[in-house]
This record gives structure tokens, sequence and C-alpha cells, in this order.
């Protein structure tokens, strides 16, 4: 069996720090704060199943399936490139108050995926190597400067079926991780970004996926490096990493999918992460020394999905508890730490609800969630927060070959945040911030119909509305604390084919 | 194939349900939020209370979450210490045995200015929001509420002369601050001068404009704007306007009253034009509003002297008659004139309009214009200004020049005898229901100066903590309110501002050491026995003698009558560091105003020493050097403590 469109999904790029981010990391309300737009994502679709055997055929030319294993180099790509602004002329700008939101107004990013892949007659075995570059905004015509900021974002070399059909192992460096919510741009249950390895075993409708690797977030927490005298009466200083911890996230992650009538199925995902750091010694002022103690967290989570098999029509359902350094998200050093200067008592719980449906020239696309985030720091502050977003894409495809559409986007976001406002009268309410969108989308897709299926060329009008709540969320002068009222409009170019960061297992 | 329901799907719900419950805390619950907040009485007598005064920064760090630039190698930056800290760490105080916290502004400052932070609190920059490093206004109510709980009260400092530093002056009009040197020294005829346009001094025409061509009138006032350091206008809005200010430069000679009311406070601390009506008006306001937020129990005020009399007659009537309407009484309203002359600071405990700054000692015309003006807005003003003030001359007198440094205790005599002539004699009109010359706040030592044991610090153990404990023995049996300043009872000994500041966390808040149990002590016999709380002071014997003398270092006065009634107290201490000593020189006694035959019991010593005093009203008791005795009639003496 060839591996399908409707194969376990693993889409995107993001790795989306949910949880805090220090004030001094810049102006952006809390929404941005938490975000790091590097982010990609494509078709949600869930898994008819995931009972793996490799296709040695040279792969379907439908960019919209996935690659199977084939000799030789290949190539693969996601891609969005954004063009718009406000109505006054500003640049385009994310105006989400909650971690995940809109993706409308995402920004320009891009990868480039590089494959070889080999067939090992010795071994009856396979090898895929994995390059993937990632470009993200802003691109050369848009500044002209010549420059482009760019990342690493797989390079992974993966063996299957080696001693035992149906094992899979990686090793390198590689984004890893399970299905989206494609509205939101965000991965709910798990997206990792580690250097380590993993093994991966499919036996009947069942996958067990191990992982282990390493990240050292680019924070002070992690590491730093300092001056010190050169010894053998040498002049001058070397740079010695006084602080220089790495942060080890293992997963595990089992899958089972029950077939449910002809091509419909349920796929349950159990899923679970342990975060490790070890002990540390800082200096925080000349030759005075401060002791960071070892850190720890873990995530639970859960995922039911049920899916048709037409149409990439499904509903996916998680539900994720984190706590300790975990709560923090992956890239993320914790800060507001509990007394014992550890991320002890740290959490965050995420309730998410996805879906598509598709009938005739019609769809509707879904993205839900609710999170509750709260640092380590005993009492509530602006950082603790609880946040929600509900949001629906109907769209329509037009004409015979259904090459155009027209899409609506409507979201509700709010966010509880863990702070007070004083009213003139004394009265203190908590902060609670809200904001509703709604955009108009046409579209052409060369591909035809299917909310899933690209190229994708957009036009879109984007309407956000915003109450003082969530105006106060942004620093003084800031125009999104100026304004009730916003305008995008803007044009998206959409793309995705041939990598294995969206047709993955 | 028949589709069927997946026995996983029901299992991954069950475990969702399971998951959400792990995340049970998702609803905000806000601790002590509770609107509107009811205002309440919780002090029937001042006297009843012992002070703790808390630097915040330095007290307990009991939230990560509100750390920020913190520098713990620096005395002049923030260590992190915060509200919740305090509240985590009542038991701490409890176990002391203070009952009334006060603890340093809570309003939001400049950060930081000339790489010296605002951990103090005293920079204000907004009158209206917490200090961010301490915590929101929840945890400051929730620190409240808990002090309640534990029948303790909480006392806020507050600031009304100055606000941090908020403007530059722009001597050489070119709209960017400078520090600049004018003149060579030219055969003498240019003098240097070195002027920095954030602190320039005092100029009693206002600071003027300076060119090279000479002067140009007025200088134009520029309010920073930084938002990283917090040096940014003022707020409420009418602090961020030049008018409210008096524009005269730094004070360099506190002596001289133009420069002294309406000078910046050095360090660039702008000062407030306090006559003006909408200053006062708009004070009160702010003031107010803190306590109908908090439910807190009294305000400590800063810098008291540079702020017009004129101005405390307002501010204290108004504030007192807002909270009142909303059930706060027995509000204690004290403030801090530093300074060493009793008639100055007691002046502001006065309802007899003196004024200290004019020839004949009362207050000006203009100014009772202006009480008239400004008083239109509610009952006419009277002459009640603070309910009562630091003792600083007693500071300076008693715990220095007595007690530490070994002069006559007859200093201590008179400067007690003063007070009927140098405070108020009367209680405030809607104040805490006690004269003045009875509220008195009493203190070894503050965060404004040198810790009473770094003076000591070549002196043998053998004689400073002695010394320490005989302070103590003053502080905590005379007549007043006594003030602890945190980290006495851990012997801390820090130097001047900033080092007197040290972080009481590094202590472990250990309560084994001696200091803290004397104290502990000492506040539980205070509270024990009604004399020494609310009894009537009479000196019974004080001296000149400073040498082998047979009472050099005796100090002794009673307690009893006034609202004490019977109950009685003898105290006598000896700081003669070297010498046994006694109430007696050349054939003269100490007379006590108990009958003879009385028997006395020291309850401080450890075998209950008793005395009885003899028929010509004397008492034979000799003290070793340093020592002290509190002597309770037996009859009335608690035991157990």
């Amino acid at each position: 069996m060839s591996a399908s469109a409707e194969d376990a999904p693993e889409t995107g790029a993001a790795p989306p720090p949910p949880s805090t981010a220090p004030a001094s990391e810049g102006p952006e309300p809390a929404a941005a704060e938490v975000k790091v737009d590097v982010s990609a994502s494509t078709d949600a679709a869930p898994p008819v199943e995931t009972e793996k055997t490799i296709d040695r055929k040279v792969g379907p030319q439908d960019p919209n399936t996935p690659p199977g294993y084939a000799q030789g180099f290949h190539f693969g790509s996601y891609g969005r490139v954004v063009a718009g602004g406000d109505a006054t002329g500003r640049p385009m700008r994310n105006a989400d108050i909650v971690a995940f939101g809109s993706r409308l107004d995402e920004s320009t990013y891009a990868e480039l995926e590089v494959r070889r892949e080999d067939y090992w007659e010795a071994t009856d075995s396979y090898t895929r190597m994995v390059m993937t570059l990632a470009m993200a905004n802003p691109v050369f015509h848009y500044t002209g400067n010549f420059d482009a900021t760019m990342a690493i974002r797989n390079l992974y070399i993966e063996a299957a079926d080696i001693g035992l059909k149906g094992l899979r192992v990686w090793m390198g460096s590689r984004m890893y991780r399970g299905d989206d919510i494609y509205v939101l741009n965000f991965w709910p249950l798990d997206n990792l970004n580690t250097v380590g390895g993993g093994l991966g075993y499919y036996f009947g409708r069942t996958a067990i996926k191990l992982h282990a690797g390493l990240n050292q977030p680019h924070s002070g927490w992690f590491k730093q490096t300092i001056d010190r005298p050169l010894l053998n009466n040498q002049l001058g200083s070397a740079e010695v990493a006084l602080l220089d911890r790495q942060k080890v996230i293992s997963s595990l992650k089992v899958e089972h999918v029950v077939p449910v009538g002809q091509s419909g199925g349920v796929k349950g995902t159990a899923y679970g992460e342990l975060h490790y750091t070890g002990a540390g010694q800082r200096e925080v002022r000349d030759q005075i020394y401060e002791d960071l103690p070892a850190d720890k967290g873990f995530v639970a989570g859960g995922q039911v999905s049920a899916f048709t098999g037409k149409r990439s029509t499904y509903a996916t359902l998680v539900a994720r508890y984190a706590r300790g350094l975990a709560a923090y998200g992956e890239f993320n050093a914790p800060v507001q730490l509990a007394l014992d200067r550890t991320s002890k008592g740290a959490h965050e719980l995420l309730v998410s609800l996805a879906g598509n449906y598709e009938a005739g020239p019609f769809g509707v696309m879904l993205g839900s969630y609710y999170r509750i985030f709260r640092n380590a720091s005993p009492a509530l502050d602006y950082r603790d927060l609880n946040e929600g977003i509900l949001l629906l894409r109907p769209q329509i495809w037009l004409g015979k070959r259904r090459f155009a559409g027209i899409a609506l986007e409507g979201s509700y976001q709010a966010q509880q945040r863990g702070s007070t406002s004083i009213a003139d009268d004394g009265t203190t309410t908590p902060l609670f911030a809200q904001v509703g969108r709604f955009g108009i989308i046409p579209f052409l897709t060369p591909g035809g119909q299917g909310a899933f299926t690209r190229p994708h060329f957009q036009l879109i009008y984007l309407l956000t509305a915003r109450d003082a709540a969530a105006r106060s969320l942004y620093a003084v002068d800031d125009v999104y604390a100026r304004r009730g009222i916003d305008h995008f409009i803007g044009m998206t170019a959409e793309w995705w084919f041939g990598s294995t960061s969206y047709f993955r297992d | 194939m028949t589709a069927r329901p997946p026995k996983a799907a029901a299992l991954a719900l069950a475990s969702f349900a399971s998951l959400a419950a792990l995340g049970g805390g998702g609803c905000m619950h806000f601790e002590a939020f509770d609107e509107p907040i009811q205002l309440q009485t919780h002090v029937s007598d001042w006297r009843d209370e012992v002070i703790y005064q808390i630097l915040v920064d330095r007290f307990a760090d009991g939230d990560d979450g509100n750390n920020y630039n913190l520098d713990l190698t620096a005395n002049a930056r923030y260590h992190g210490g915060d509200w919740k800290g305090i509240e985590d760490n009542l038991d701490y105080l409890e176990e002391l045995g203070v009952t009334t916290l006060w603890i340093s502004p809570v309003v939001k400052n400049v950060e930081t200015d000339a790489n010296f932070d605002g951990y103090h609190g005293y920079w204000a920059q907004d009158f209206t929001e917490t200090n961010p490093h301490f915590g929101d206004i929840i945890a400051l109510r929730s620190l409240v509420d808990a002090a309640h709980e534990r029948d303790m009260k909480i006392i806020i400092d507050i600031v009304t002369n100055h606000v941090g530093q908020a403007f530059f002056y722009d001597i050489n009009n070119n709209g960017v601050p400078d520090i600049l040197i004018q003149g060579d020294g030219s055969n003498g005829k240019s003098e240097v001068k070195h002027v920095t346009e954030y602190d320039p001094d005092f100029d009693s025409r206002g600071i003027q404009a300076f060119t090279s061509l000479g002067e140009a009138g007025p200088a134009p006032i520029i309010f920073q704007y930084d938002p990283a350091s917090n040096h940014i206008p003022p707020y409420p809005e009418i602090f961020s306007k030049a008018i409210t200010y008096n524009r005269k430069g730094r004070t360099f000679n506190f002596d001289i009253p133009d420069q002294l009311l309406h000078g910046d406070f050095p360090g660039g601390l702008k000062d407030i034009d306090t006559t003006r009506c909408d200053v006062k008006r708009e004070f009160v306001d702010v003031y107010a509003r803190w306590i109908e937020l908090t439910d807190a129990d009294g305000y400590r005020i800063d810098t008291i002297k540079h702020v017009e009399y004129e101005f405390w007659r307002y501010f204290t009537q108004r504030l007192r008659q807002r909270l009142a309407k909303s059930g706060k009484k027995n509000f204690l309203m004290f403030g801090e004139a530093f300074d060493g002359n009793d008639a100055l600071v007691g002046s502001f405990t006065r309802k007899d309009f003196y004024n200290h700054w004019t020839p004949d000692k009362l207050e000006s015309a203009e100014a009772l214009a202006r009480d008239a003006e400004c008083g239109g807005d509610g009952p006419p003003l009277t002459g009640d200004m603070l309910d009562s003030v630091f003792y600083f001359p007693q500071h300076y007198q008693a715990f220095g020049d007595v007690i530490r440094n070994g002069a006559g205790s007859q200093k201590l005599a008179d400067l007690w005898a003063s007070r009927t002539t140098n405070y108020g004699n009367e209680p405030i009109e809607g104040g805490i229901g006690i004269a003045p010359t009875k509220a008195q706040i009493n203190f070894i030592d503050n965060h404004d100066v040198a810790r009473f044991l770094f003076w000591l610090q070549n002196e043998p153990d053998a004689v400073k903590y002695p010394l320490l404990h005989n302070a103590l023995f003053l502080l905590l049996t005379m007549d007043g309110i006594p003030c602890i300043y945190y980290g006495t009872e851990q012997d801390f000994d820090g130097g001047n501002d900033p080092s007197n500041r040290e972080n009481l966390w590094s202590t472990d808040f250990d309560t084994s050491g001696t200091t803290f149990r004397l104290t502990q002590r000492l506040i539980r016999l205070r509270r024990a026995y009604q004399a020494l709380r609310k009894g009537d002071t009479r000196v019974v014997w004080a001296t000149e003698n400073t040498g082998a003398e047979s009472d050099a270092g005796i100090f002794a006065w009673e307690r009893f009558g006034g609202d004490a009634g019977e109950n009685y107290a003898l105290m006598i201490m000896n700081n003669n560091r070297t010498n046994p000593a006694s109430p007696e020189y050349m054939g003269a006694r100490m007379q006590l105003a108990v009958a003879p035959g009385t028997v006395l019991v020291d309850v401080l010593s450890a075998d209950k020493t008793q005395y009885t005093v003899e028929g010509d009203g004397g008492l034979g008791i000799v003290l070793p050097p340093i020592t002290r005795a509190l002597l309770i009639p037996a009859g009335a003496v608690v035991d157990g403590l």
C-alpha cells in the first residue's frame, strides 16, 4: 500500500512557545510575545491508517499527495508570501491577542526541502536524508537588503524497515510533531524541535514513537559566557562558558486507528513528554555567582480524531497538560520562577477542537482552543492568563472546475490576564480583553476544490475589532493601543508540495 | 464494514476529563479581591501597638514574578523584596511580637536614575499605580488583609513634598540636559561653576536661563521621557505641569526657610508647590484612594518639614474627614521631620497655628488666606495637623548621646521635660484620640540614618550588644509608640544609606538570637503591663555624671497614672560601660511614687529579684555596667513572660 494523502500529517514548522517571554523582548502584547513567527502549516487532514509499507515507485505527480520513498534526490516546499497593510498604509502585522489566532495576517515564510532517498538491497531497507532550509520575512524585494533570515529546520537521516519491517530509526535535527490546526497555525498536542533521535514502530493500525533530543534555548538561563584571564602568564582573555546547560526532551507517542465504515475511522493518540535541565551556575556580577538548580517538567496529553476519509472531513479533539519546565514550551527559558528558582508549579492546560467539513461546493473549517497558563511564581500576575479562540472559515468553490472560491472567516478571541485595573470610581476589575475578527478571502485554486488543496492565490480583507482591554495590552502610542478597529488588506500566495514536513509519519 | 463505537475514543475522552480536572486552577481567583472594600477601624489605642519598619525591597522576596532588573550585589539597586514576601513571613513578625508594619512607599517610582534605583519608593512617578516591583493592588490588599487577620496593622509610607527626577532645567536653552562647566578661573575673576541641569543649586528667583551673554530669564523645564527608566511625566496629570512645581533648584542650605520649603530635594527630586489648592486636593484624592483600596491603617509621611504648615492643615483634616465617612477612624498620620530641633519637630503636632519659619512664630496672613480659599470645599480648617511625628531629637540625644556615647542622662530628662512645650498637648480632632505629647514615634534608628551598631563596630561584643539592648529597653518601655527598624532584632550594623538597608532574608529569619529574644520579651512585657503603654512618665533619676560617680550612666523613670490608672512600673538602666551604678549620688536618692515597703520585682532578671522600697522612698539597687531593670509591684507581676 502506498502512503496516501490521508496519512497522518505532521505539518508545519513552528516552535510555538506557549507561555511567556520577558518584557524586554519587545513592545508586542501578550499574544505576540508568545509567538515565534517562523511557522507554516498545511493539511490537517487526519490519517486513515498508520500501517506503513514503502512505495518503491516514483512518487505521484499530484503535489497534494505525500512523497513516497524513491531513490534519488527530491525536492519539496512550503511557502507563503504575503503583501498587504492596513487601511492607512502601514505594513501588515499580526493583530491576534491570543497566542494562536488567525493565520490570515501571518507574515512571509518559506521552506525548501531537499531529500536523498535510497533503497539498500543488502538489508532490504530504505534511508531518507532530509535537509530543510527555512526563510522568514523580510524578503529582498521588500527591503532591498541583500540579506535573508534563514534557519535549517530539518537535517536528519531516517532508516526504514531496518532489521524489522515497520521499524524506523532517525537521528539528526528534526521538526517532530503531530497534527496541526491549519486555520490557527497551531500544533496543539506535540510540536518539538530538537537535535537527537527517535524510533518508530508501526504495526497493524498502531504506531509507537519514542524520541529523545536536546536543545539550548537562546537564554542566559541556559548559557552564559564570560571573559576570564589566561593562565601561564599570557596576555589577554578567553571566553568561558560558565553556564552551559541543555534541555533534554523525550517524548512517547502511541497512536491507534480504528476503521469506521469504508474509509473513515477514529484515531486515538496518547502522548507524553519529559523535560529536564541540569543544575548550573552563572555570574550575576563580576565574580558573584548564583546557583541554578536542576529543573524538570512533563507533558501528558491525548487526541481523538474522527474522519470520514473523504474530502478531508474530520474533527480533532486535543487535551494537553504541561507542568514545570515543560509548561513554558520547548524554546523558552522559564521566567517568574518559584522561590527555589525552579519552574515548579508552572502549568499549562490546553483543550482544542478543530475540524473540516466539505460537501459539494461548500466547506467549513473550525479552529478553537482554550488555554490556561500559570507561571511558577505564586501570585497571579500579568503573565498568567486564560485565553481562547473560536474561529470558523466557511468557503465555497466556484465554477465548473472549481478553480476559484470565496472564504469568509470569523473569529472571537478573549484573554484574561492575572492582573487588574482600577477604574476612576475605585472599582477593581480583572483585565479581560476581547477581539473579534472578520475576513473575506476570494481565492484561486489551480488544484481545484478542497480546504487543503494548494497552491492558493488569496486576496484578503480582514477587519479586527478590539475592546479597551485589548488595546491596553499594547504600549502607549502603539496604533493597536489607539485603534478599536483595524482593516487589513492584502494578498497571499501559499503552496506546499512534495515535502516530508507536511506529509510525514 | 459497520461503524462501531471505538473504545479507544471513549477511553481518550475519559482521559481528557481527567486532564481538565488537573487544570482545576483555571479560573482566576484574585484573593482579597472583594468589591467594594469595607473600611474598618482596626486600632483602639495606638499606644498598644509596636511598629516595625520594613523596607519592602529588602525584607523578603515572595514572588519571582515581579523580579525585574535586580542586582543583589549593589545596595542601591533593586533586590527583589515584595509584599508577598512580607505576607509569607508574618509568622516571623508575629513571633517577634510587633503589631504594626510600616511599609515603604507603594506607588510607582522612577525606575533608576544615575545608576541608583527607586527601590526605596521615595521617587514617585505615578501616585495612582503600585510599584510593580512589589506587586499589584491585589498583593497589597492581600497583605493588609492577612495582617488584619492576625490583628496586625499596616502603615503605608507616603511622600507629598516631591516627585522623582521628573524634569531638567534647560538653563542653556538647547533642549537637552547638560552638565555644564561655566567660567575658566582665569585671574581669579572667572569663577568655575559646575552646573547640572538636572539638579542646579537653589535660586530664590527660580532657576534662571543663562547664556554667554548673561541671564535670560526663567529656565524652561523639560519633562524627561525615557520609558525604560520610567522617567516619564508624573501622574496624575497635575504633576506633569510645570506650574505645579516651585522650580527653584536644589536646596543646599536647609537653614534657610525658602530653600527648605521650596527647593528640590537633593538628588534632583522636584519640589511640588504644596501651597496650591489644586495640589492639596489632588493629594487628598490620591492618598485617600490608597486607603479606600486597601483598608490600611495609617500613613507615615515623608519630609514634612519641607512642606508648608498650611498643606498639612488641609491634607490631614480633609483626609481624616473623607476616611471617617467610609468607616476608617483612628487613622494614624505621623511625619518625618529629619531634624534635631525639638521645637521644629514638635510644631507639626500643634494646633495653635505655630509657624517655625516666621519671625513671630505665627502663621502668615497669606497662608491663612489660602486656608480660607482652599478650605472652602468643606468645614473651615482648624490648626490641626499630624497626630504624631518621629521623635528625631530623642534619636540623637537619647539613643545617640546618652546610651551610645555615654553622655549624662540629664539630657534625656530635659528633652522629655520640653515635650509639653514643643508638642501638641491635645488630641487632634478626628485623629487617634491621643495627645501628640504621648504618641511620639520613638525609634532607635531607621532607613535614613546609620544603624545603632554601626557606630559601635570597634567596640567589643560585651559593650555594643548590651548597649543595643539598653536602647531597646528604653524604646519599649517609654511613653509613646515604639518603632523598630527591620533588622535591629538581627543585630544589623549597616552604615548610612544605603548600607543600612540590608537583606533580612540573609538571616534566614532566625529567631534564636539574643537580640531577637530580648526584643520579643520586652514587647511581651510592654503588652502585659499597661503602665508601659499608657502610664504617665516621671523621671526619678537623671544625672550629668559620666565618670566614676556612683550614678554615672543611670537613668530611671516611673510610669503610672494617666490612662494606666493604678498600674505602676519603674525602669532603671545603667549605660556606664565600666562601672556599676545606682540611682543615688552624694547622699541624694531616687524618690519613688510608690509607698515605702512596696516590693518591686525585676521582671527582666532571671531570678525575679525583689527590692523593697525603703522608708525614705528610695530603692537599694545597684546595676552592673550596661544593664537594666524593669520593676513591677510584686502583686502585679504576670507570670510566664
